[in-house]
């Protein structure tokens, strides 16, 4: 594989064949897609990515810059299901004997796109936070709002090794390699990495040296399937020579991992987040040395409502004994942490693990987030049947020259009523009388009431007329207040943050030589 | 990074009192703590950071002060402590509910009084104020005598509850232990310390405003990213660069550039050696990344047009760095020399200072990739809060990263930069004509020749756009700025405002509104129907971030007022907040903090760059109703 750069950390010019893409329908409506020309499809135009927005052929896709609003294109959704089927069946009833069909099929040209009528999206590239807006979720996600004041906090620089426990659906993993990310080893960029499967460190020991410390995250995932799929997702990203991935339980198993190719010891980590249901187990497997029994049973018995962990706390010890101990935390500087637990009870058992483990500096804190929409609030009676706006009166003034209308025109139409009355009344009495009457049609239609009705105020049905008419050449864009709120769906708790830091241990054989050398 | 202290740095002391001190560590100094003590800067180099330390005097009875790292079982101690009696407690769960009782062990001793019979009467404490300043004068023991004093004769100390004896104690502790705590100055120490003190000189930035401005920004090392050319063959794309207008003293541009790896010198002894005084690592790593990136396939790399002179042997600085640091030998601890005097920044990094010999003068802002382009209001950029980062902007030292990545221009220089008289070339004089100039006037020359040297070329690498993002922390009017540096980030790039107060912002929102866009689009329209071959296409070949276009063709002056942006290049703009809020955590206490800073939230707007397609575009989707309608531009919603 050619030393690809991620498209995460240098998107280039353009959409690259091979490389993920992200089509941004709406704000909140991402759809990643790594872009591909082959013709391996059912559609006639290759691949398709169909939305309610249009069907973007990956073809209108490739070689686009970035950032470029592309047109939906008119596929031909209908016929391809069938067709798709037949053909599957056919080759599973042929097995291997067409190969040179399958060839064929291949090898004939992409039908060129024609745009459709309407319908579009942006092509931008993928960074962490389109990522994490538009990830296959697996697990409860780590929100910008969060995973920015982590790394943020945790003071996570290129350069730096940090382990992630808990991978969980990658987004802090793709954070944490932008913020690590300080250039690919030459070795990264030759050859991807295998899957580091667990026990097999005798590969310590080969020295090599390179002047500039990678950065590079070690990411530990329980669960087998989950990190399986983040490891070719992160293929997939060309972030896999950055990010090490390995299933493992680490309460029971620590966080050290066999040499990397630059044969140094792994993780020789700096920084620590840990999304795990119970952090204070895995903090005895970070420690700078062996931790004394006294204090693995304080921190043991701080969490007493939980039974795996007495049985963690045992076990763990004997293969201890015959292996040597082995920190994973970088010797030379101080290790900073954050666990992030969404119940209280975890962050009490945390911090007192913390406290016992001889970390500092520890605080814990919540983020609230929230984003604000922003909106012009049109009110007013000249809205009056209009959408996404108030029709009530905007003032007093308003509301009175509203009232006075509708008395008016009551007025009239009582006084006409009168009117009216008075005339049948009169027709009555002059018909008791024996008299002749006139059609009623003449008295009424009479060109004096014609003009009284223009002077009224306008019916309701003039008013909606007229509004309509009106909305032609106004321009709402800037009418109305503006406001601002939040929106209407908020995370009011994501999760606990409890952040310390393990300063470099410092013995007093170092204390004298500091002492010596610098006084 | 961060090891340990190192002589001539700045770094951050922790008091008992929760005060922040800010001091630069010069040798032969001592470091006075006020009533907490004073002790000799030396004690503190070599020294790891975040280790708690206590002063030790010649009021304890040591010949000379003496600096005693307190462990951290005895920092935590009281909550350790606490925490036993608190699990013992919880054994009784019909104790200590809701009621008010005292809470009496199985042995009969009170352990947790409620605060029924307290007395608030400061006549409890027997010790009067001189007698504590006379035990203060004494001063025995580090402070920790005077709290056990105070403590034994406060009459009614085992009337106090628990709750109100531990705070009782941290009371004291604050006030008498002779403590502090050793950290080092990055970011995040470094806006606590300004939002305490002066949080209006960096517009209330709080630290995850700072998290959300570098995430959103998509800020990271660039070192290793493709500097190429667009399709049109002028404008430059990626490479790692950002651009930032920065009102907060620099700030800003110190989170960005701690992401981008180019905020603190490259120490000695940081990485690979065994010996702490061991030289390591030049500070051109960019360069050697730069070289990698050369070696991409299929990257169109731009290189350095050599204009004369200086510049070619800026050239020749670029070229012989990378070789120099890829010498496999160089690094290695085994190999490495010791530099001449570790107290001297400026002079450990050899390795260059070998290739530089035949030419005095390092260029400034020389890097082409990973850089910040900072835009300045006055004709110099603030960046005062850069000096506890050891760079001075006014006097920068060539072996700090941010000599060579760290960009400035004034807003005249992009606007019309032929109003700079910087931009102007100086007379070129032939090598016979310089031969016979006094020393000098030579040097002048040169001097002159290098000012415009720099600044042309950041000019017009700046003009050529396609930078990965755009960070605005300024008093000026968004708007404003948008409207001139939104065109010059790439497709796909990130547009982020930072602001302490939402007006600005939500004005900023609405100029990128939906209906606003729709209305832009369907006056274009009209405007290409009326004349097809005048303003709109020459209003569209601004989109496409042409220089000049940009510098001239600005836009007609009746669609300012409605349109000051345009708003059809920033997709999906929103505005969001963000505010942490601290706990204590203790055991049987743990609630959030009582108080906490009020002021700004802070507010961030942020928006992706994008190139839209000429002339009428249908949106297609469907809208809240039964009836499917079609409206221009409406997809995206904003």
């Amino acid at each position: 594989m050619a030393p690809h750069p991620s498209p995460f950390l240098d998107p280039g010019t353009c959409a690259a064949n091979d490389t993920l893409g992200i089509i941004q329908l709406r704000r909140d409506h991402l759809i990643p897609a790594v872009l591909s020309s082959t013709t391996d499809s059912d559609y006639a135009e290759g691949k398709v990515e169909n939305t309610r927005f249009g069907s973007f052929p990956h073809s209108t896709l490739i070689n686009q810059p970035w950032g470029t609003q592309i047109l939906a294109s008119a596929v031909d959704t209908g016929s391809r299901g069938q067709k798709g089927k037949k053909r599957k069946r056919e080759k599973d009833d042929e097995g291997d004997a067409t190969p040179g069909q399958d060839a064929e099929e291949s090898r004939r040209d992409l039908a060129k796109a024609v745009t459709a009528s309407s319908g579009f999206a942006h092509l931008i590239p993928p960074t962490p936070e389109t990522w994490t807006l538009s990830l296959p979720h697996r697990t409860q996600v780590v929100y910008t709002p969060d995973y920015s004041y982590i790394l943020q906090r945790l003071r996570v620089r290129p350069g730096d090794h940090i382990i992630e426990a808990g991978a969980g659906s990658g987004s802090f993993t793709h954070a944490a390699v932008r913020s690590v990310f300080n250039g690919y080893s030459r070795e990264q960029a030759a050859q991807p990495p295998q899957q580091i499967e667990d026990g097999d460190e005798a590969r310590i020991g080969i020295t090599m040296k390179t002047r500039k410390r990678l950065g590079h995250v070690y990411s530990f995932e329980f669960h087998k399937p989950r990190a399986e799929q983040l490891k070719a997702e992160l293929e997939e990203h060309g972030l896999g020579a950055l990010v090490t991935v390995t299933n493992r339980d680490v309460y029971h198993d620590g966080f050290c991992v066999p040499a990397g190719e630059d044969g140094k010891l792994a993780p020789d980590a700096d920084v620590i987040f840990l999304d795990l249901p119970s952090p204070w187990l895995a903090l005895k497997k970070l420690t700078r040395s062996l931790p004394s029994q006294a204090v693995l049973k304080a921190v043991s018995s701080s969490d007493p409502s939980t039974p795996s962990a007495d049985t963690s706390a045992t076990t763990p010890q004997l293969p201890a004994a015959d292996e040597p101990f082995r920190s994973p935390l970088n010797p030379k500087g101080a290790i900073r942490i954050c666990t992030f637990s969404p119940c209280i009870e975890q962050v009490t058992k945390t911090v007192s693990a913390m406290r016992s483990l001889g970390w500092l500096e520890i605080d814990m804190v919540e983020i609230m987030a929230k984003r604000l929409e922003v909106r012009r609030e049109r009110i007013g009676l000249q809205e009056e049947g209009l959408r996404g706006a108030n029709p009530s009166p905007a003032s007093v003034h308003e509301a009175v020259q509203r009232l006075r209308d509708v008395e008016g025109r009551a007025h009239v139409f009582h006084s006409l009523q009168k009117e009216k009355q008075e005339v049948i009344m009169r027709r009555a009495e002059a018909k008791k009388r024996g008299e002749k009457v006139a059609p009623l049609k003449e008295e009424l239609g009479d060109g004096k009431q014609k003009v009284n009705f223009e002077a009224l105020p306008p019916s309701k049905h003039d008013r909606l007329e007229r509004a309509k008419k009106d909305l032609e050449k106004r321009e709402i864009f800037k009418e109305g207040r503006l406001v601002h709120r939040t929106e209407s769906e908020i995370k009011t708790h994501t999760s606990y943050l409890v952040f310390a830091v393990l300063p470099r241990e410092w013995s007093k054989e170092e204390e004298e030589k500091a002492r010596k050398k610098w006084s | 990074m961060h090891s340990f202290v190192r002589p001539n740095t700045h770094i951050a002391l922790r008091l008992p009192s929760g005060i922040l001190k800010v001091i630069e560590v010069k040798p032969n100094t001592s470091i006075n703590l006020g009533k907490y003590g004073t002790f000799p800067a030396c004690l503190l180099f070599g020294r790891p950071y975040y280790l708690t330390f206590e002063v030790l005097d010649k009021d304890d009875g040591r010949s000379s002060t003496e600096l005693r790292v307190v462990p951290a079982s005895e920092l935590h101690a009281e909550a350790l402590g606490e925490e036993h009696v608190a699990s013992e407690s919880r054994d009784e769960p019909g104790e200590g509910g809701g009621a008010e009782f005292d809470i009496v062990g199985e042995d009969g001793a009170v352990i947790m009084r409620s605060n029924r019979l307290t007395i608030d009467d400061p006549s409890r404490q027997k010790l009067s104020m001189e007698e504590i300043e006379e035990l203060k004068k004494a001063g025995t023991g580090s402070g920790k005598d005077i709290i056990a004093k105070i403590m034994a004769s406060h009459q009614a100390i085992d009337e106090k509850t628990s709750f109100s004896l531990a705070k009782y104690t941290l009371r004291k502790a604050r006030k008498y232990l002779k403590r502090f705590t050793v950290l080092p100055l990055d970011v995040g120490t470094l806006t606590e310390y300004v939002t305490e003190k002066e949080a209006y000189k960096v517009l209330e930035v709080r630290e995850e405003s700072l998290g959300l401005i570098s995430s959103w920004a998509n800020v990271h090392h660039g070192g290793a990213s493709r500097y190429l050319t667009a399709q049109d063959e002028i404008s430059q794309i990626g490479g790692g660069r950002w651009l930032v207008v920065d009102d907060t003293g620099g700030l800003i541009v110190a989170a960005m550039a701690e992401k981008m790896g180019i905020l603190y010198p490259t120490e000695e002894g940081d990485e690979e050696s065994e010996e702490e005084d061991a030289v390591t690592e030049s500070f051109a790593e960019a360069q050697l990344g730069r070289s990698i990136s050369r070696d991409r396939e299929g990257s169109k790399e731009v290189s350095l047009n050599g204009t004369a002179g200086e510049t070619t042997a800026t050239r020749d600085i670029d070229t012989a760095m990378p070789d120099a640091s890829s010498e496999p030998t160089n690094g290695t601890p085994t190999t490495s020399t010791p530099a001449p005097n570790p107290a001297t920044p400026s002079t450990t990094s050899n390795g260059p200072s070998k290739s530089r010999k035949h030419h005095q003068h390092t260029s400034q802002m020389t890097a082409r990739t990973n850089t910040l382009t900072v835009l300045h209001p006055n004709s110099q950029p603030n960046l005062a809060f850069l000096k506890y980062f050891s760079f001075d902007s006014g006097a920068p030292a060539p072996s700090h990263p941010l000599y060579h990545h760290l960009r400035s221009l004034s807003w005249l220089s992009l606007i019309s930069p032929h109003e700079d008289p910087a931009y102007d070339e100086p007379e070129l004089l032939s090598e016979e004509a310089l031969a016979g100039l006094k020393s000098s006037k030579r040097g002048n020359y040169y001097k002159k020749r290098r000012r415009w040297e720099k600044t042309s070329m950041v000019v017009d690498e700046t003009g050529r756009g396609g930078f990965d993002g755009l960070v605005v922390a300024s008093t000026m009017e968004p708007a404003s700025v948008l409207k001139h540096l939104v065109p010059l980030v790439r497709g796909g790039g990130r547009v982020v405002v930072y602001s302490n107060s939402v007006e600005p912002l939500v004005e900023l929102c609405d100029f990128y509104s939906k209906e606003r866009r729709t209305a832009w689009v369907a006056r274009q329209y009209e405007t290409e129907l009326r004349k097809p071959n005048g303003k709109v296409k020459k209003e569209m070949k601004e989109d496409d971030e042409d220089k000049e276009e940009k510098v001239n063709g600005e836009l007609d002056g009746d669609d300012d007022a409605d349109f000051p942006v345009n708003p059809t290049l920033l997709l999906a703009p929103s505005l969001q907040t963000a505010r942490a809020r601290h706990w204590q955590v203790l055991p049987g206490r743990t609630h959030p903090l009582m108080t906490s800073r009020g002021g700004a939230e802070g507010y961030l707007f942020t928006g992706t760059r994008v190139l839209p397609v000429e002339g009428k575009v249908e949106a297609r989707g469907t809208f809240r109703g039964k009836k499917r309608k079609t409206v221009t531009e409406d997809a995206v919603q904003t």
